[in-house]
């Protein structure tokens, strides 16, 4: 494995210089920026309708068009090509405040977004993607493999599997644009106020299952990392400096986990690099397979579904996305069986459950710091673990996600119903750049993911504790605590 | 660390014996976890989710 293909996960700074701002603010900072754009429509500026939107199509020509009929006088294409240089503008500025190269950022993000987008377009295809009978005659066509529009999302997976494992030279000449943590985080910004419209619309089901979140944290941080870790440790062999990280990427929430355990305990920085680079894969396996799972054996139970793969998937790209495709996937079944739940309760619920287990990630880095530092690793000389590294190791992203949750719960409930009645169009407008960071996170992730590494020597052991745990532990009894809190409860349905 | 490295460091690393304190971590989360899921699965019973 080259250092090269390491640096994917974390891309370090060779000269050592600074960025002022890291990759969870500037997701904060570009989320709410989008957010308030979109909010402009509520006092009729319409400042973004002009992002592009894909429909399901069986002519190319249809396939595009400008998110608001304010602007569809640019076409299909003027509004990709305007929603492209708009990203590639924005996310080149990112890149800066980031310090990185920015002209090799634009030239790989140039390759990252029409490939992705071209992948999302084919997903849309009516033979891939109509769902009813209905939907089949309209556009005349007698077979489909039903993955509804959102199977999109594999589409741009694959396409990133496939240069990730045939063109390595290629992946490599775009890993500075292949950021997946950053386009989720972004996309999870935006998201918070999607939910809010939704859960607004009925809010005590809303509180509900916030209530039914808690468990989720319980199972991540007190089951779920002692099984691992116990494991890794006892059955598999391995150090505590190797344990502890691996446990925490397979039980808690992939990437971000394995990093800041792997700080806390002041392990070297290669073992969570190589753990998350682990995450990324099997995250990839999840997404391919649970989604079609739930579909089959939970369409009846969606909120278990959403749950289960908040649970289960790891990394807050995949886990999101992956509550996006069930969604998607569950709600088409229900429709083709006459049942029409409300559109993002299932997603909301995965959100919510990763959100949340995110939100202990400091905590639980420090209480294991503390553990390791005075009692385990005892080192003379080398700091202790201070309170201060739970605000240091917290997911900033998720201050961005509440903002937007309580600013939109505020306009949908709280301000005069002129105004609250534009507030779901405002937001979906949001809504459509964050189906495009879902996107672009999906190709992402599938760029980093060279399947060679398992097979590599020496770290077989490591996928052979994430493989026993996340599939002989970690997925099933995910699935056991989501039908425990949330069977039985049932989305709305659409009116 | 090259790669080489890191892949004998993972083959021929000797073994760690769980030390006192990775056992009450270990014993402390799973007891307090399973505690607390019971107790979250008795409010989820007592107290039903409203539509």
């Amino acid at each position: 494995m080259s250092d090269t293909w390491l640096n994917n996960i974390a891309p370090p700074r060779a000269d050592g210089v600074t960025a002022p701002i890291n990759e969870d603010w500037l997701a904060v900072v570009l989320g709410l920026a989008i957010f308030v754009l979109a909010l402009a429509a509520l006092v009729n500026v319409d400042l973004i309708g002009w992002v592009v939107t894909t429909s399901v199509w069986i002519n190319l020509g249809q396939a595009l068009k400008a998110t608001s009929t304010s602007f569809a006088s640019l076409g299909g294409v003027g509004a990709l090509i305007a929603t492209y240089v708009a990203l590639l503008v924005v996310l080149s500025a990112g890149a800066a405040a980031l310090k990185s190269n920015v002209t090799k950022f634009a030239l790989a993000f140039t390759a990252v977004f029409w490939i992705a987008y071209a992948s999302w377009v084919i997903g849309n295809y009516a033979n891939f993607a109509a769902v009813t009978p209905a939907e089949q005659q309209k556009f005349g066509i007698n077979w489909s493999l039903k993955l509804t529009g959102e199977g999109g999302y594999i589409f741009a997976l694959i396409a990133g599997l496939i240069i990730a494992n045939f063109f390595p030279r290629f992946a490599e000449a775009i890993k500075e644009a292949v950021r997946p943590e950053l386009y989720i985080k972004i996309a999870i910004v935006i998201l918070g106020g999607f939910i809010a419209v939704t859960a607004a619309g009925k809010l005590s089901l809303a509180s509900s299952l916030l209530l039914r979140g808690v468990a989720a944290i319980v199972e991540a941080y007190l089951i779920y990392w002692a099984v691992v870790y116990f494991v890794a440790r006892k059955w598999f062999g391995f150090s505590r400096e190797w344990a502890a990280p691996l446990a925490s990427g397979i039980s808690i929430c992939g990437v971000s986990a394995a990093i800041a355990v792997g700080g806390a305990i002041r392990a070297r920085p290669i073992v969570p690099v190589l753990v998350s680079s682990l995450v990324v894969i099997f995250a990839v396996v999840e997404v391919l397979i649970l989604p079609f799972l739930a579909q089959a054996f939970l369409s009846h139970e969606p909120l278990v579904a959403g749950a289960w793969i908040g649970l289960a998937v790891k990394t807050d790209g995949a886990a999101v996305a992956a509550g996006g495709i069930t969604e998607s996937l569950i709600l088409a079944k229900n429709a083709a069986e006459g049942v029409n739940y409300q559109p993002g309760w299932i997603l909301g619920t995965a959100t919510t459950i990763k959100v949340f287990i995110d939100i202990f990630i400091g905590i639980w880095a420090f209480v294991l710091g503390y553990i390791w530092t005075n009692h385990i690793n005892v080192v003379p000389g080398q700091a202790k673990a201070s309170v201060g590294e739970i605000w240091q190791r917290f997911p900033k992203f998720i201050i961005g996600f509440l903002i937007t949750f309580a600013v939109g719960l505020y306009l949908a409930l709280g301000t005069p119903a002129d105004i609250a009645k534009k507030v779901p169009a405002a937001i979906g407008e949001a809504n459509t750049f964050r189906v495009i960071f879902f996107i672009l996170t999906f190709f992402s992730i599938g760029v980093l993911s060279n399947f060679k590494t398992l097979w590599q020597e020496g770290f077989g052991k490591l996928a052979a504790v994430y493989l026993v745990t996340l599939f002989g532990f970690v997925v099933w009894v995910g699935l056991l605590i989501s039908w425990l809190f949330f069977s039985g409860i049932n989305p709305p349905l659409a009116s | 660390m090259s790669e080489t490295d890191i892949r004998k460091e993972l083959r021929d690393a000797p073994v760690e014996p769980l030390l006192p304190i990775e056992k009450k971590l270990i014993g402390w989360s799973l007891g307090i976890g399973l505690v607390l899921l019971v107790g979250l699965a008795l409010l989820n019973h007592f107290v039903p989710a409203t539509f």
